[in-house]
């Protein structure tokens, strides 16, 4: 993988006040699929349509196979876009949406048709080409603005939010999907997501992005198992978060006093730091078989078919969740239990107050 | 349709108003349609057969036509880009061109004319700023010719084809624009593959808009051209007001509505097969 | 941007400035004149003056003209109101198949030549017997503010998501309250806007007036076109004028209550 083939470097944008972009840096390889994942107002909006030219950044470079193109108009960037509600043409059926970009770009008559009914079959759409864009449903108008953007050959696909409107079944459908095409045609592409469940299975990499900046930049499985930041440990799965003091350090290893009880962890911390403890809850035992224990009340258990997600009682500023294959016999709502987790599944954070 | 066929007593409220033009001018004009196709109290196409072989009909039905065309067209050609820039603009340029199209609207078509007769005078502004550029060689009297009667009226019904375009201009995703931008679409590519298209429509009803009221206008020919050239508006206005021929003014005034109806039908059948931006 | 793209993008925006210069030309040659010294229009003045409002103050035809109008015109306007709202709101409640033929007969006298309806409605005024001046000015014009009431405000209840009103009820307002407080604030720019340019269409009708005045009850238009058809002075410009100040006055007025965008959506 050669990581330069789209480089970002130093995008920053502000609208008035608000600083949207905060100088942000990304680089990735040809072929690969990157989710930029955050809440909303995050900026991920914001840096792709900067990559696609739609808007100018105040600051920062953006260069696409080894050229410049931080100036240049979109339409002259090989760059295609999926946009959140497809932005079909509605005076065009289906089969000219697709064409429409080759024809845009003075491709030889004799070339569009085969191109379109190759592009039709790759999303399943064939049998719909002369259609108009009104009678389609909303999976159906997704995989046209698929079909539409592939159809061009752009080097980098752009997929703002493609499924935000379809629901759960059909999007995890069409996340499959999706996969499957892309995989197929071989295209680079960024995906701008709210969805942490729709990044973690779609991606090769995710950003998380956070006010403006990118927090983190791994592999799905890296971003959920060593989060970066709290932000990171907060918005991807779900955590036990405990605010806490450290109260000894040495050799790379911290003791940390919190209301639930002292925690230990391998991190760099001094003496006095205010941090925020985390665990991911499937680390969590019930009983005293690990290292770090705590004693909590359950509140509340929620079963999920092939475990059982318990919420404790917390202090305030922290949460206190397990994820069990099975709820002990006697646990009910009220009942005192023991939690342990293991010192190498401990993640240790300066408190988020200090981050902000 | 067991359910739709129920009466519906809130249908109520909209009685008095549909009885009341139904009364004082659905009726109205079918009596006036039926008239017309009597002679002496007999059903006769005689008044239509004898205003058609009039070699003046055809001069006063081509004088309509060919006014209202070109007014239409001059109000398409300064209205489009005006809508197109009103969709555009943002702050105070909108403020402004907004303000330009509704002042005038709300201000009477008498004193328009009026002040259009002022204007295309020989040493009015058009003719002093012809002269001042160089463009004529001796001031030039615009007023009670053809010209000046299209501007005059170009003036008057302008609004009237920018709004309906704008209306359908605004309404356009912005986002299409972005799409086509990213497929490789140059702006120009763009403006005629995306919004021109989306927006016919809106030229559409423009059109029938502003023809409709090009070939019914009365007032604004009374000021800018005068009685030597005949519209089949002034004619029946004529007919009635002062030559008190009402056989003459009935058969034109029929003329006139199956004109303008057939232009309203034609451009609504239209609009709805070209379909919304929406 | 290429060449091309500038040059088409500077063409529609002088197009778009020619247009507004075009569009306001005949209002400020009129306020030119009207306070010009010259009793032949001619512009640039040769001296400012107020002559002719001196003039129009003395005028014994303009002023009785003025407020028959305004007479006709709220009162024609108060009636197209009450009667267009109600019908809006009966027909799209009940919902019912030929709606849209319905509506498009109710808003067609604002697409149809006025002197044809004006001719029509003199012949069965006629007929009727019916030989008041005044009754029939207010019934002729109740034709033309009508369609403007029901089209905006059809417009505006298409747009109007019902289920607010059940909302309200729920949350403990009666029907005639919920209506009141939910409905009525929603249809106020539509009710405003359409019968401002109700009122305005009045005031400025020529075309169906004409066949129902009478030598001693003239709306403004008549007068103000025989005025400059026979004794053509600037005192015409000076009543004018005043005209263009109660536009601009309305368009404030309706600028702060509605907003601009929303008067063009008309």
């Amino acid at each position: 993988m050669n990581s330069g083939f789209l480089s970002v470097s130093g995008a920053a944008k502000t609208f008035g006040a608000a600083t949207v972009l905060d100088g942000v840096d990304l680089s990735m390889g040809r072929g690969e699929f990157i989710s930029l994942l955050g809440p909303s107002g995050c900026g991920k909006t914001t840096l792709l349509r900067i990559v696609a030219g739609l808007m100018a950044p105040d600051q920062g470079k953006v260069a696409l196979d080894g050229e410049d193109i931080t100036r240049r108009p979109p339409h002259r960037r090989d760059v295609s876009v999926v946009f959140q509600n497809y932005a079909l043409f509605p005076h065009l059926s289906v089969a000219e949406n697709v064409a429409f970009g080759l024809k845009a770009r003075g491709a030889p008559k004799n070339e569009i048709a085969p191109t379109v009914a190759r592009y039709l079959g790759l999303v399943q759409m064939g049998a719909f080409a002369g259609r108009s864009i009104r009678a389609l449903s909303g999976g159906q108008q997704q995989r046209v603005a698929v079909a539409r953007a592939l159809a061009v050959g752009p080097k980098l696909l752009l997929l703002d939010e493609p499924f935000s409107a379809l629901d759960r079944k059909l999007r995890e459908a069409m996340q499959i999907d999706l996969k499957r095409i892309l995989r197929e045609v071989g295209t680079t592409a960024i995906f701008v997501t709210h969805d942490q469940d729709e990044a973690l299975t779609m991606s090769d990499r995710i950003a998380v992005m956070h006010r403006g900046r990118i927090e983190q930049l791994d592999t799905p499985a890296e971003i959920y198992h060593r989060p970066a930041t709290p932000f990171a440990l907060g918005f991807v799965g779900l955590s036990t978060q405990l605010p806490g003091k450290v109260v000894q350090a040495a050799d790379g290893m911290v003791e940390v006093d919190t209301e639930a009880g002292r925690l230990r962890a391998k991190a760099n911390f001094i003496p006095g730091s205010a941090v925020l403890v985390g665990v991911r809850p499937e680390r969590v035992a019930i009983g005293e078989t690990k290292a770090n224990r705590i004693e909590a009340v359950l509140a509340d258990a929620a079963f999920q078919g092939a475990r059982v997600q318990l919420h404790f009682a917390a202090p305030e500023g922290g949460q206190i969740l397990a994820e069990v294959p099975a709820l002990p016999a006697d646990a009910r709502p009220g009942t005192r239990l023991t939690l342990s987790w293991n010192v190498e599944d401990t993640l240790v954070y300066p408190a988020l107050d200090l981050v902000a | 349709m067991t359910k739709g066929s129920r009466f519906d007593p809130v249908l109520l409220l909209a009685v008095p108003a549909v009885l009341y033009l139904a009364l004082i001018y659905g009726i109205p004009l079918l009596v006036l349609l039926g008239r017309s196709m009597l002679a002496g109290g007999a059903p006769s196409l005689a008044p239509f057969v004898g205003f058609f072989s009039d070699s003046f009909s055809w001069i006063v039905i081509g004088n309509t036509v060919r006014v209202a065309i070109l007014v239409t067209l001059l109000c398409l050609v300064i209205g489009y880009p005006t809508a197109l820039a009103l969709a555009r603009a943002k702050g105070l340029a909108q403020a402004l061109i907004l303000v330009a199209i509704i002042l005038p609207l709300s201000v009477g078509v008498v004193v328009k004319a009026f002040a259009w007769q002022i204007v295309l005078r020989r040493d009015g502004v058009v003719s002093q700023i012809m002269t001042g550029i160089g463009l004529w060689d001796e001031p030039q009297r615009l007023l009670f010719t053809e010209a000046g009667l299209v501007i005059g009226a170009a003036n008057v019904f302008v609004p009237f084809m920018i709004l309906p375009i704008y209306s359908v201009l605004k309404l356009i995703d912005p986002r299409l624009g972005e799409a086509a931008a990213t497929l490789g679409a140059s702006p120009v590519y763009r403006f005629f593959k995306v919004a021109l298209p989306l927006s016919l429509p809106g030229i559409v009803t423009g059109i029938a808009f502003v023809f409709s009221m090009a070939a019914s206008m009365y007032v604004i020919p009374s000021l800018l051209i005068g009685d030597r050239f005949q519209t089949l508006a002034t004619l029946t206005g004529r007919s009635f007001l002062f030559m008190r021929n009402e056989q003459l003014g009935s058969t034109t005034a029929v003329v006139l509505l199956v004109l303008t109806v057939a232009v309203v039908v034609a451009s609504a059948a239209l609009s709805k097969r070209l379909g919304g931006a929406s | 941007m290429t060449a091309i793209e500038r040059i088409a993008s500077f063409t529609v925006w002088l197009l778009a400035a020619a247009t507004v210069i075009f569009l306001l030309t005949p209002l400020v040659v009129t306020v030119a004149v009207s306070f010009g010294s010259s009793a032949v229009f001619t512009l640039p003045a040769p001296s400012w003056s107020l002559r002719w409002y001196q003039a129009l103050g003395r005028s014994r035809e303009l002023w009785p003209a003025v407020l028959a109008s305004v007479q006709l015109a709220a009162f024609s306007t108060a009636i197209a109101l009450a009667l267009g709202t109600l019908c809006a709101i009966g027909l799209l409640r009940g919902n019912f198949r030929g709606r849209d033929a319905v509506v498009t007969f109710l808003v067609s006298p604002l697409m149809l030549p006025g002197l044809v309806i004006g001719i029509a409605m003199l012949e069965t005024f006629r007929a009727a017997g019916l030989r008041d001046v005044w009754l029939s000015l207010v019934l002729a014009h109740v034709v033309i503010t009508l369609p403007y009431v029901i089209r905006t405000v059809y417009a505006a209840l298409s747009l109007f998501d019902f289920t607010l009103i059940d909302a309200a009820r729920t949350l403990g307002l009666s029907y005639p309250k919920a209506v009141l407080k939910v409905l009525v604030p929603s249809l106020a720019p539509a009710f405003l806007t359409s019968g401002m340019f109700a009122f305005l269409a009045s005031m400025d009708n020529y075309p169906i007036s004409i066949f129902f005045t009478d030598a001693w009850t003239k709306t403004l238009p008549i007068q103000m076109l025989q005025y400059v058809e026979e004794s053509p002075d600037p005192t015409i410009a000076a009543i004018s004028t005043l005209l263009i100040l109660l536009a601009v006055a309305v368009l404030v007025v309706g600028d702060r209550l509605v907003g601009l965008r929303r008067m063009a959506d008309l």
